[in-house]
């Protein structure tokens, strides 16, 4: 039993930060009609920035977050709006040419990261890193808690933004039918490169809120750009609601698998459900939520 | 009328030339020793070593290494006179990207002998390649055991298989800790596999009771599942292969969820580096390792070459280190004694290898199921305030161990 619960606590909390990883790139499908690639290389430069806050001028990660997720926005609202945007314009060979910038990209961030930082594995110890409390006999990672507390809370307020101002409905309608919304008035590319900010600015959270319990290295990106994109498809494309639910069963399945299957096919169990969701549930999680 | 598919041929045309662009640029880029109008005179020798990727900070002390022991031998006068010449190739840690490597080496570079190979999937692949083409390869770190096991002539290794890691751990436990039971954790790679198959098997013969053995993804982010049932089998000894992070991510969630076993050993790779006390922090105190090479070794040049690579790079070497440095010290004295300078010629020279190094003794013999393996004994270190210090055999020991660990 005590197994059981353990489990469980460590897939939702990591179910948390996934949610986050998710909510962002699902933002950026629903309004581009893309896959960002390169959404975990963004998360990896908000670790690395997140590093040198702590590391040169000794902020506390969770400080950082005022740093290092405005950074994130203006470098995708960058991205969007001269490496992206423009290919919208080119009559192109293949519709798929901003996915496949999106790749180049995260091979950029990649490097540009190795190119400064070397290849050497980074952490951030704080006093409360390897902190932990009992409830009973199940640990709890303090800084997974909170970690886990300010997802909620991101998320609540990508909620409310989306639903009740006229920034969120104008993303809302972009994403639903970019003439119509041109024809309202609404200035689409302006909506893009928004959306595009507002995505790698949650995934900069994630990794900000990631790394006082994990590490960094350039290389980072690709694990978790791979975990956004089953979250994303998980939860239905284009689908918060879906994605938030995504995350946590991404979490929960790579925890439950590590326990009861094998911690060597954690990422199995997770490309399983992939599949099994392709096949079965090719609408994801949002044909269960309808939301 | 036929102007949209002029305009796709003329389109296609661009991709397919900035694609050749990028390709040719790739390849230009590769470290500059394959300039194909360098001197005549100098004798090429390949190296195989992950660069960039996950493994890049082991290639990076490998090759620092390498080159050291290159400025030595050419400094003093080289191969009979022959400058050698080092070309070094990222294999990126992935197997293909080595078996290219290997070919370029060999048919555009012409290498005359290859050293490198740093995991073991990547060093049981380039071998393969070693085999084919018939040009001697000495896999300094690759440590699975089958890349010695396949009967290949060409393939020769300086460093002791992965089933001979524990040996130093095994006389260790049995006589001073005598535990009853263990719980084994190794990543699901070739050489975690290897390790701790060797390491369950002697366990057995030690009368040592495995309660549970379980492989992991490297990379993962929450070992607690995985910590949670170690904790419900309350093994004795929790023995690890690991990688430097997952290895330091394992001991700090351990000590967080308060698993505490009379001894954690960790089966050498990411446990002896010195990345692994500075992100474990404080968890790493008391942490035993298996290990192949310390600075106190009793061989010539061991202690030498550990200052002068502390002073040169500023920081300190370990095991892989030492056997990068080693590795081309061995190929050189080849290349003296070959009889000329045709691959077959020097694979011959190898063979009959039998000289110090600062990594040890090398002499290429054959014994079990193994061919041309160099053996050597191991070594059993434990962090004790932030320092790797040699604890046993106790001949060896830099600072005696402390067990049991508070």
């Amino acid at each position: 039993m005590d197994v059981f619960l353990q489990t469980l606590v460590a897939g939702v909390l990591k179910g948390g930060l996934y949610a986050l990883i998710g909510a962002g790139m699902t933002l950026i499908m629903g309004v581009m009609r893309i896959i960002n690639l390169a959404h975990g290389q963004m998360m990896m430069v908000a670790m690395y920035i997140t590093y040198v806050c702590f590391h040169y001028w000794g902020l506390d990660p969770y400080l950082a977050l005022f740093i290092s997720m405005p950074a994130l926005f203006l470098l995708g609202v960058g991205i969007q709006k001269y490496t992206l945007n423009p290919l919208l314009k080119a009559e192109s060979l293949l519709p798929e040419n901003q996915v496949l910038m999106t790749v180049g990209i995260g091979m950029v961030l990649t490097e540009v990261i190795r190119f400064i930082f070397t290849s050497n594995y980074l952490s951030v110890k704080t006093g409360y890193s390897d902190a932990a409390f009992f409830l009973g006999r199940i640990s709890f990672s303090v800084a997974l808690t909170i970690a886990f507390g300010i997802a909620c809370a991101i998320t609540a307020f990508l909620f409310w933004l989306l639903v009740k101002t006229d920034l969120g409905r104008s993303i809302r309608a972009v994403a639903q039918d970019e003439e119509a919304a041109a024809l309202m008035g609404i200035h689409v590319e302006r909506i893009r490169s928004t959306a595009m900010g507002l995505g790698a600015a949650l995934a900069a959270a994630a990794g900000t809120l990631l790394l006082p319990v994990y590490y960094l290295y350039p290389d980072i990106g690709g694990p978790f750009t791979r975990r956004a994109f089953i979250i994303t498809v998980l939860g239905g494309l284009g689908s918060t609601v879906g994605a938030i639910g995504g995350g946590l069963v991404l979490g929960l399945a790579e925890a439950f698998g590590a326990t009861y299957i094998g911690m060597a096919s954690e990422e199995m169990v997770g490309l399983i459900i992939f599949l099994a969701v392709l096949l079965f549930l090719p609408e994801g999680l949002k044909r269960l939520t309808r939301v | 009328m036929n102007k949209s598919p002029m305009l796709f041929r003329r389109k296609a045309f661009a991709v397919w030339s900035l694609f050749f662009a990028v390709a040719w640029g790739v390849v230009s880029c590769a470290p500059s020793g394959s300039d194909q109008s360098a001197k005549a005179e100098t004798i090429r020798v390949g190296v195989v070593l992950p660069l960039t990727g996950e493994q890049a900070q082991f290639g990076e002390i490998e090759k620092d290494s390498f080159q050291m022991a290159l400025e030595e031998i050419n400094g003093a006068g080289g191969v009979n006179g022959k400058p050698i010449e080092l070309l070094i190739e990222d294999d990126t840690g992935r197997p293909e990207v080595g078996r290219s490597a290997m070919e370029k080496l060999i048919t555009q570079n012409k290498a005359i002998a290859i050293g490198g190979g740093y995991s073991s999937s990547v060093a049981f692949a380039i071998a393969g390649v070693a085999q084919q083409r018939q040009v001697p390869l000495v896999v300094n770190t690759g440590s699975d055991d089958k890349i010695t096991e396949q009967n290949w002539d060409y393939v020769f290794r300086i460093n002791p298989p992965a089933s001979e890691y524990p040996a130093a751990v095994n006389s260790f436990l049995q006589e001073v800790v005598k535990p009853k039971t263990a719980a084994l954790l190794y990543e699901n790679t070739s050489f975690g596999q290897s390790s701790s198959k060797s390491f369950a098997e002697q366990a057995e013969k030690l009368g040592l009771q495995i309660v549970l053995k379980e492989g992991y993804e490297s990379g993962a982010v929450d070992f607690k599942p995985l910590l949670t049932k170690v904790k419900a089998a309350q093994p004795d000894l929790v023995y690890m292969v690991s990688y430097l992070m997952d290895a330091a991510l394992l001991i700090r969630q351990s000590r967080e969820l308060g698993l505490a076993p009379k001894l954690f050993v960790g089966g050498g790779a990411g446990f002896t580096l010195p990345g692994f006390a500075a992100n474990a922090g404080d968890a790493a105190q008391g942490v035993f390792s298996a290990d192949l090479w310390v600075p106190s070794a009793p061989y010539p040049g061991a202690k030498e070459y550990f200052d002068k690579y502390a002073k040169t790079y500023g920081k300190n070497a370990e095991y892989h280190g030492a056997e990068a440095y080693s590795c081309l010290y061995v190929i050189a004295d080849a290349l003296k004694r070959a009889k000329d300078l045709t691959p077959a010629a020097v694979r011959q020279a190898l063979a009959e290898t039998d000289m110090k190094t600062a990594f040890g003794p090398v002499k290429f013999v054959s014994y079990d199921k193994k061919t041309q393996q160099n053996r050597l004994p191991t070594y059993l270190v434990q962090w004790q305030n932030g320092k790797l210090e040699t604890v046993w055999p106790k001949e060896f020991a830099s600072q005696p161990y402390i067990y049991p660990v508070p």
